[in-house]
């Protein structure tokens, strides 16, 4: 290993951050050097600043030394560079909304936060848009629909979350399970490496751009894509299901599937999910079932639309259901927003929360939520499922006070839903990353010769380990023993 | 959101601090809310970002000193609070710090007397009235002050209208259904004194006897939320004082601010022993919308005559109304109520206009960008009228919807609602 590779000195993620003090000037060498070469509009250098620039909606990490709102790729360029020159490590944000600590820095270091580029073209002759990484995904979407074109993944957090991180995380949501997750939407891809090289890569020969999708800025920052769009299917269908047991709504979603039905989306939330939504939004959700299933039919042929909903609506039944059709969009759009607000608003459960991402096949399903939910009872935790359930994608959250709940208590009730989900086949995250949450468990996941390849891949793109160190990949064996 | 604030330190406002700052994912789901977010796309200048320079203020990592500038860019408009998944009272956190920091800040000269004058001024409306007529000749000069300056003469109407005092009490017309206690307003007498005799026509012709109590005063808002917190005190338990709410049926304001400040009276006094007194005050405040519109559900309200032609009216939320007293429904019920009316709803209808209280003369840059994009997304609409239930949002949105080169009228909702009883429209 180099010398310098962060690993070495990485701090464990629960240890606090450093906190200078600040006299509200540049107050270190790196802050001073890009402030000279990159103005000071498009430098943070206060304590007030940089500590707003060391959390995801997950974790806090260490207060970075300089953060960087370029407004082009040669801003990030530049400020590439300089962190290199000064051997500090560099961490692309988009919003922060990552739910793995991937945007939470593990070491002083620089930030380059992407908000501010934003710039974004619609090219519908080509069904196209070429977006800069700090657009925000439904902004795409809410410019491409006068051309009739939308830009199908949806993450829940769509309306705050960036295409950077979007990309960085390989984002999925509710329409994944018939449209695919961000990746599938990526023509080209505009990256600045290690170096502070730009590279423009589209998806011909090697599949580079798929390397750099879902790397959570470990190989590189992306600074632009070019996205496909689509038209929007012509007719949608909503409907809600609610049961009396969790398990009883896995085995209606395998039987619609298996049915033949391909909704474009399929969710599920668990009674405690449906509670905290409901105390938000007051909408009137069943707050005694045990489990309720959203679920969209969509497609250009009203007929198909309506026999798949009612196809799913027959699964639903036979495994014991009640089913409401939404009368109106406005109806269906209250569902669709109950949908999305559910992970914040576990927050009035608990103020913490370790959040899982399992990907287990869909005939497992039944199988899985029944244990998990076992799982959750036995460990006294407040546990909660959720997740794009078509897609087998689960969501499982324990929910803690730290000043409640041991910590240890916490991860190992994580661990043991991670060990669930991989003796079924399944792997560990569908959409929110590995990040610092479940790098731990990337040995159980991934055989040794596999993770010796992946890190033969990093070294290759960012020999120095610049690139937010501490992510995804679990420490070597034995580094901790060299100075 | 894991913190040390140290609440036993601090007192009462210090556990409605930390139980804000508990409450809090960062999930970031409030950012497309922000308007100072939407404006400078920095996490300091973001809700998110707020709450975790407060708390780090508050566990004494950060000096008040660094976090100062970002709270203070904070409208107050509390859209944060709308869309906020996890129920974090924003709204609660910002004033209690406000409170709590407020003596602890070091302002300059200049700082502390404009601050002091705006506190004077705005709460008398005797004064405020005569200090608006003397800026009206000074207008002509403010393209020549600094912008701290000329923001207030900026906002000024080109006429400001002689002070009408209310009634103590106006008696109700046919049938009395009620009787009800009105806040006055300060600033909104001199500046907008038909507001209040819309009010009491409506009220009237509606069988509701209205009395203005006396010894009554400023509702505190705007010492509030400028951290004056003994000012507040002190307005807050003159209120108290004057209105038994034992008395009426209802205790109405017709400026959203007020009313949520009124609302919040529990809050400001939480864990003192007049706790109680403000929650049973608190109980019986309502927004004269959401009174009205109260009544027209129960089909006791006067149906107002049809315009003479159709009508699109561009209703404009006021954040204190939308967003700190969840009142939307409310006046755009009384407005579809007029035949003849189309409510028109405005594009980005949830980003502050810029006013928030004294924020036009503190961050009079920001204020004016708000309100040049307010301006052109409510004539987007293509309005024959524009129509909001505040006095601060009206005097901004008139300014620069004037200043846009557009003549379209700006009323209160029930000064639309009055002109449709008199068959003006
Ligand atoms: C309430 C809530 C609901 C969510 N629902 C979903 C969901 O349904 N589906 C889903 O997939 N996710 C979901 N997420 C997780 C999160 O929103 C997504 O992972 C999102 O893609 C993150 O985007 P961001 O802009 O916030 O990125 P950030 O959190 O800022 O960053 C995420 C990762 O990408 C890296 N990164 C950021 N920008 C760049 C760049 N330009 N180049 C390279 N790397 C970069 C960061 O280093 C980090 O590792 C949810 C989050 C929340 C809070
Ligand atoms: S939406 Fe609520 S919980 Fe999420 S960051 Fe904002 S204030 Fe915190
Ligand atoms: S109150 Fe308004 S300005 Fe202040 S943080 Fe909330 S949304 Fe932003």
């Amino acid at each position: 290993m180099t010398t310098g590779n962060p690993e070495k000195v990485a701090l464990s993620t629960t240890s606090p951050a450093p906190r200078p003090r600040s006299n509200g000037k540049p107050d270190n060498v790196l802050a001073a050097e890009l402030t000279r070469l990159l103005g000071p509009k498009k430098v943070l250098s206060n304590l007030s600043e940089r500590m707003n620039y060391r959390y995801d909606a997950i974790q806090f990490g260490a207060t970075p030394l300089a953060v960087v709102l370029p407004e082009s790729t040669a801003d990030v360029v530049t400020a590439v560079r300089v962190a290199r020159a000064a051997g500090v490590p560099v961490v692309g944000r988009g919003a922060a909304s990552g739910l793995s600590g991937g945007a939470a820095p593990t070491l002083p270091g620089l930030v380059i936060s992407f908000t501010r580029m934003t710039r974004l073209d619609i090219f519908p002759e080509r069904r196209e848009a070429r977006a800069q990484a700090g657009v925000v995904t439904l902004a795409v979407t809410e410019k491409a629909r006068p051309h009739g074109l939308i830009y199908p993944p949806d993450p829940a957090s769509f309306r705050t979350s960036t295409i950077g991180g979007n990309l960085g995380e390989n984002a999925g949501g509710p329409l994944c399970f018939k449209y695919g997750v961000s990746g599938d939407y990526v023509k080209e891809l505009e990256f600045v490496d290690a170096n502070g090289d730009v590279h423009e890569l589209t998806r011909d020969a090697y599949d580079l751009a798929g390397l750099l999708i879902g790397s959570e800025g470990t190989l590189g920052l992306i600074t632009e894509a070019t996205l496909r769009l689509t038209p929007p299917p012509k007719f949608t269908r909503t409907l809600m299901a609610s049961f009396p047991e969790v398990g009883a709504c896995a085995e209606a979603v395998s039987a619609a599937i298996a049915a033949g039905a391909v909704p474009g989306k399929l969710e599920f939330m668990d009674q405690a999910c449906t509670n905290a939504v409901e105390d938000f939004l007051a909408i009137g959700l069943p707050r005694e079932a045990g489990a309720v299933l959203l679920v969209d039919t969509d497609g250009d042929d009203l007929e198909t639309v309506e026999e798949e909903r009612a196809l799913v609506e027959a699964a639903c039944l036979n495994a014991g259901g009640t089913v409401r059709r939404a009368a109106t969009d406005a109806e269906s759009a209250a569902l669709w927003q109950a949908r999305r607000s559910v992970s914040p608003a576990l927050g009035r459960i608990r103020p913490q929360r370790m959040n899982e991402d399992i990907v287990v096949p869909r005939s497992a399903l039944p199988e899985v939520v029944r244990e998990v939910r076992a799982l959750g009872d036995a460990s006294g935790l407040p546990l909660v499922q959720f997740g794009h359930i078509g897609d087998g994608n689960l969501h499982p959250n324990i929910l803690f006070d730290p000043r409640r709940e041991s910590p240890e208590a916490v991860h190992d009730l994580a661990h043991q839903i991670a060990l669930v989900a991989i003796r079924h086949g399944g792997v560990l995250s569908g959409e929110h990353g590995i990040g610092t949450m479940k790098r731990s468990f990337m040995r159980d996941a991934v055989d040794p010769v596999t993770l010796g390849a992946l890190r033969d891949v990093k070294r290759a793109l960012d020999p120095a380990g610049t690139l937010n160190p501490g992510k995804i990949l679990p420490d070597e064996e034995g580094t901790h023993a060299h100075p | 959101m894991n913190h040390d604030i140290p609440t036993q330190d601090i007192g009462p406002q210090g556990e409605v601090m930390a139980h804000a700052v508990d409450a809090c994912v960062h999930c970031g789901f409030c950012l497309p809310a922000c308007p100072t977010y939407a404006l400078l796309g920095d996490e300091m200048d973001s809700p998110r970002g707020r709450i975790v320079l407060m708390k780090e203020v508050l566990e004494g990592e950060l000096p008040l000193e660094d976090a100062a500038p970002h709270l203070d860019r904070c409208l107050g408009c509390q859209a944060c609070v709308s869309a906020c998944p996890s129920g974090v009272p924003y709204g609660e956190l910002i004033t209690s710090f406000r409170g709590w920091s407020e003596p602890r800040r070091e302002r300059s000269p200049f700082d502390r007397a404009k601050r002091a004058a705006i506190l004077k001024v705005l709460p008398a409306p005797k004064v405020f009235s005569l200090a608006a007529r003397a800026g009206q000749y000074t207008k002509p000069l403010a393209p020549l002050l600094p912008a701290a300056l000329r923001a207030p003469l900026d906002l000024l109407p080109e006429h400001v209208p002689a002070m009408q005092p209310s009634p103590r009490v106006t008696p109700a017309r046919g049938r009395r259904r009620g009787r009800v206690a009105c806040l006055a307003g300060c600033a909104q007498q001199a500046l907008a004194p038909n507001f209040n005799a819309a009010t009491l026509r409506v009220l009237a012709r509606n069988g509701i006897e209205v009395v203005i109590p006396e010894g009554q005063g400023c509702c505190g808002a705007a010492a509030l939320h400028t951290g004056a917190r003994d000012e507040a005190l002190r307005l807050v338990r003159r209120n108290l004082a004057a209105f038994d709410p034992d008395e009426y049926d209802a205790i109405l304001s017709n400026a959203a601010g007020c009313g949520a400040g009124l609302k919040e009276y529990p809050v400001v006094l939480h864990g003192l022993p007049d706790e109680e007194q403000a929650r049973a005050f608190a109980a019986k405040v309502q927004d004269i919308s959401e009174f009205l519109a109260g009544l027209l559900r129960e089909g006791d309200l006067d149906p107002p005559m049809p315009t003479s032609r159709p009508l699109t009216v561009a209703y404009h939320d006021a954040c204190h109304l939308a967003h700190a007293q969840k009142i939307r429904l409310a006046p755009r019920e009384l407005l579809r109520s007029i035949p003849g009316v189309t409510v028109a709803e405005v594009p980005e209808g949830d980003l502050c206009c810029g006013s928030a209280g004294t924020y036009n003369l503190e961050q009079p840059l920001l204020a004016n960008e708000l309100g040049v994009r307010k301006a052109k997304n409510i004539l987007s609409t293509r309005p024959d009228l524009i129509v909001s239930g505040n006095i601060g949002c009206h005097t901004q949105i008139q300014s620069h919807v004037r200043r846009s080169g557009s003549r379209v009228p700006v009323l209160h909702t029930v000064e639309l609602l009055d002109l449709a009883y008199r068959g003006e429209l």
